[in-house]
Order: structure tokens, then C-alpha cells, then sequence
């Protein structure tokens, strides 16, 4: 890991939307900052709506996209854990010293696994290994497919 | 390997047909800066990598760009429903039409099919890496302007969060190169390739 990359060696110098460089470089090489560890982070409902968990790399677009959230379903909430796992997930693998984080991964896979069995018992299964709990075949072609939406609600 | 899981990664929920929306979100399925060829490089660049912080980083972004690929095509399915003769014919969606009915076919709103000469895979670490950040950000612009185009909130709410997601994805290709450079030679990273010059250790 980067030296420059423990904020305890540049205390107070970058807010959380920047990150550290180092000080002396060589050439011919891209540069992106360093994510400090530890960075604030959303809620997961917040972190789901927003594309990312952590408020320093939130840049939108000027076009502001203005849809009713659909947030609050099981879906969602299930939708919202995963996030949490995958951007997670991302950040650990260039920040794998982030005992903090590795921590909050394991608290969410958890609540992930909860929610899913929540989920697949009033919906049924999310994947194949999963209908084996089922009362047959039928409950994993049966119900909507995940690219199936109309506004009356049903399936097409 | 890969396993599915039945349902999406940001909900999708399309009111209101739309194909000349649908004829143009497309390009995000199958145009050069899409969403499989985002996948398929990254996945297809995880075997030269030396180090395993990239190997799990190209194949942990390479799948979630999968699930990316999965809802645009729900997009543009949810936006090609029920379609009226009238709306066959208006908003230049009626090529489209012609060739794949209202099927979900990789290519460009521009009409090429998709093509691997828009992805590369170098076989080379500082490479493929930077290639990899200049996708992202080609990929971000495409949803800038699919932003500037869409008249449906439904439609814009799911293409701003997967442009979001192209700004993490950058982020972290970034901090990859960062981590490469770190384990490779230091004065002069292009002394060697790592993903090739293995007997040289």
C-alpha cells in the first residue's frame, strides 16, 4: 500500500472528495489519487440511489434525473445490501488494509444472506441452487424475470 | 464460473414505450463503448495480470459490468413493449425494427454491430490498465449524452446511476495503476512487462 495513502501521514490536508499523490513521482505514468481509507460513506438505501457508496466520488451530471425512487420493496432493500457488498467489494480490492472496511463487509454480507432468504421466501428463488427448496421446478421459471416490468404490474 | 441470479442490480421499471429512447440507449448494449465490450475486456484481460489486487479488480468490475449489460437490455425491452404501427414507424426506430424486430441486438445507435476492434487486450500491465481508465471515461460520456437526449425520468433515474458507476469504476483502475507500479520497477516501469517477462524474476 502507499505510504501516502494512511491519512494519519497527511492529517487534515485532503477533504473527502480528494485523495493523496505521491510527492515525487516518476514520469510517463498516469496518476489518479489515492481514495484515503476510512472515507465517509451513504446509508445503503442512499448509496444504492446515488451509483456509490461514498459521497466524495458522488460527481453527477448537470441533467439532474428526476424519477420516483422505487426504494422501500424487498427488492430494493435486497438490491440496496448487494450495493453495499459490491462497492465494498471494489474498494477493498485496491484498499485491502482497510481492516474497517473488511469489517462493514462482513457485517453486510450477513445482512445480505438474511434478506435474501426473506426475499426468495415470499418470491421465490434467486437462483438455481435456491429451488431446491422449493416445491418444484416451476418456482424458478415461474413469477417475473428481471427484465419484465409493465405499469399495471404484471408480467409481459 | 459463473453462476445467474435472477433479478437486476438497480431496478428498471419503464412506464411509458418509447423506441426512438430505445434506438439510441442501444449503443450502451452493443456500441464501441458499451457495456459488453466493457465486460468482455475487462474479463478477457484478467489472464495477464500479474497481480492478484488486478486480477480481482478486472474480474470483480468485468461481472458487475455484465449485470450493467443485463439492464440496458432491460431498458430497451421495457421501452420496445406494445408498440403501436405509429410508433414502429416514428423516431427512426424502423431500421432497428427491420433487422431484429424488438429482439435486443448488440450494436451501436449508429447502426454498426457490435465489434471486438472497439475493446483492446494488450497482454501488458500499464497497458491494459490505462486503456481500462480511458474506457470508463468514454463509457461516462456516452451516458452524459443519453442524459442530454432522454425526455423520460424513468429512463434517465437508471442511466445516471450506471454513469456513477463508470466514475467509481475509473477511481479504481487508477488506484490499480498505482498498486502496479508500486510492485514494478520504480525508476522505469516500462523495463520490463510483468504479464510477459516472467523468466527474467
Amino acid at each position: 500500500m502507499y505510504p501516502e495513502n494512511n491519512p494519519q501521514n497527511n492529517p487534515g490536508i485532503c477533504d473527502d472528495s480528494c485523495g493523496t499523490l505521491p510527492e515525487c513521482a516518476p514520469l510517463a505514468v498516469p496518476y489518479v489519487p489515492f481514495q484515503p481509507n476510512n472515507p465517509k460513506r451513504y446509508s445503503q438505501q442512499e448509496a444504492l440511489a446515488n451509483g456509490t457508496l461514498f459521497p466524495g466520488l458522488n460527481l453527477p451530471f448537470r441533467i439532474k434525473a428526476e424519477a420516483v425512487k422505487v426504494l422501500g420493496t424487498q427488492l430494493a432493500e435486497l438490491q440496496a445490501l448487494e450495493f453495499m457488498l459490491q462497492e465494498l467489494g471494489l474498494y477493498l480490492d485496491t484498499h485491502q488494509d482497510d481492516a474497517e472496511a473488511f469489517q462493514l463487509f462482513r457485517k453486510y454480507a450477513a445482512l445480505e444472506a438474511e434478506a435474501r432468504k426473506k426475499y426468495e421466501a415470499a418470491h421465490g428463488p434467486l437462483t438455481q441452487n435456491a429451488a431446491a427448496s422449493a416445491d418444484s421446478w416451476a418456482a424458478w421459471l415461474e413469477g417475473d424475470w428481471p427484465w419484465n416490468y409493465t405499469a399495471e404490474g404484471g408480467a409481459k | 464460473m459463473f453462476q445467474y441470479e435472477k433479478k437486476l442490480q438497480y431496478p428498471v421499471r419503464i412506464k411509458t414505450p418509447n423506441p426512438k429512447l430505445a434506438a439510441w440507449v442501444i449503443s450502451q448494449y452493443g456500441g464501441p463503448d458499451g457495456e459488453l465490450g466493457a465486460s468482455l475486456r475487462y474479463l478477457s484481460q484478467r489472464y495477464a495480470m500479474p497481480y492478484p489486487e488486478l486480477k480481482g479488480l478486472l474480474t470483480d468490475i468485468g461481472t458487475e459490468e455484465l449485470g450493467h449489460l443485463e439492464m440496458i437490455g432491460a431498458i430497451v425491452h421495457q421501452l420496445t413493449r406494445g408498440l403501436t404501427q405509429e410508433q414502429l414507424r416514428e423516431g427512426g426506430f424502423a431500421p432497428y425494427f427491420v433487422d431484429h424486430t424488438t429482439g435486443i441486438y448488440p450494436t451501436a445507435a449508429s447502426g454498426a454491430p457490435w465489434n471486438a476492434a472497439s475493446i483492446g487486450v494488450k497482454g501488458d500491465v500499464i497497458c491494459d490498465l490505462t486503456e481500462d481508465m480511458a474506457a470508463e471515461q468514454k463509457a461516462r460520456v456516452t451516458y452524459d449524452n443519453i442524459l442530454r437526449l432522454s425526455d423520460d425520468p424513468d429512463v434517465s433515474d437508471v442511466i445516471r446511476f450506471l454513469r456513477e458507476r463508470e466514475i467509481v469504476h475509473f477511481q479504481r483502475f487508477g488506484e490499480a495503476v498505482r498498486l502496479a507500479k508500486e510492485k514494478m520497477d520504480q525508476k522505469n516501469v516500462y523495463f520490463t512487462n510483468p504479464a510477459f517477462d516472467t523468466a527474467k524474476k
